[in-house]
């Protein structure tokens, strides 16, 4: 829901995948180990923090209501999942 | 018909022995929309055919309404065996890759710990598909099958 109590419809995600996986490597650099939000077409990363609650923060601050976004985490370089 | 996705690529400091010296791991990671009663959120998951269940951190229940003060509770373990407290609650899921769209109801996994990404695990999730990795195309495809509950 936004400010006035209504349900916002969900953004159109349907380039998300497309542009995400085309996203440069250098610029993700600079967000390893964060929680981020990225713009709903994948090309922009709209806020960034050390938890998902400081993204929402910073999204609510900036007057984005977290259901515009996708929620990522960037993985840091030296992970290895096992 | 069925749902294709792309592996993420995930650059690696180092060549990575294990995959032939390249410099980076890819990973089967695609965008879910958990919606509850107050609104959806829309997060990347990992697609984790190890995970017994579909676990999201309990910020997301917050985020979407869901009140879990008297949802049922586990108990879950990671890979190196560690407790990890799961409160379950019911919401519906929705992914789509740009061309096909699936929605259903799922009880799913909340927890407190320090969780970076959903794992997308069999109950509410790979249950409902016949999945198919393609390791050499870095593709991972999805399929309704006949327990699929959705839309």
């Amino acid at each position: 829901m936004n400010t006035n109590g209504e349900r916002l419809d969900p953004p159109d995600l349907s380039h998300y995948d497309e542009n995400r996986s085309k996203f440069p490597l250098e610029e993700l650099a600079k967000y390893w180990g964060k929680h981020v939000a990225f713009s709903p077409d994948g090309t922009r990363i709209v806020a960034c923090g050390e938890s998902i609650a400081e993204v929402d923060d910073k999204l609510d601050a900036a007057g984005i209501h977290f259901s515009q976004v996708v929620h990522s985490y960037i993985d840091p370089p030296d992970a290895v999942y096992i | 018909m069925s749902l294709l996705y792309r592996y993420n690529i995930v650059r690696s400091p180092r060549a990575v022995l294990t995959l032939g010296g390249r410099w980076s791991h890819p990973r089967p990671l695609l965008v879910v929309s958990v919606t509850g009663p107050a609104g959806t959120h829309a997060v990347e998951g990992l697609l984790d055919t190890g995970a017994d269940e579909t676990v999201f951190p309990e910020d997301v229940a917050l985020r979407i309404g869901l009140s879990l003060s008297s949802a049922p509770q586990g108990m879950g373990v990671g890979a190196t065996l560690a407790g990890i407290p799961l409160r379950y609650g019911e919401v519906s899921l929705r992914i789509s890759d740009g061309i096909e769209r699936r929605e259903w109801r799922a009880w799913v996994g909340f927890t407190p710990a320090k969780l970076y990404r959903p794992m997308l695990g069999f109950a509410g999730f790979l249950q409902f598909f016949t999945a198919t990795f393609h390791g050499d195309r870095e593709q991972v495809e999805l399929s309704v099958n006949a327990l699929y509950p959705g839309t």
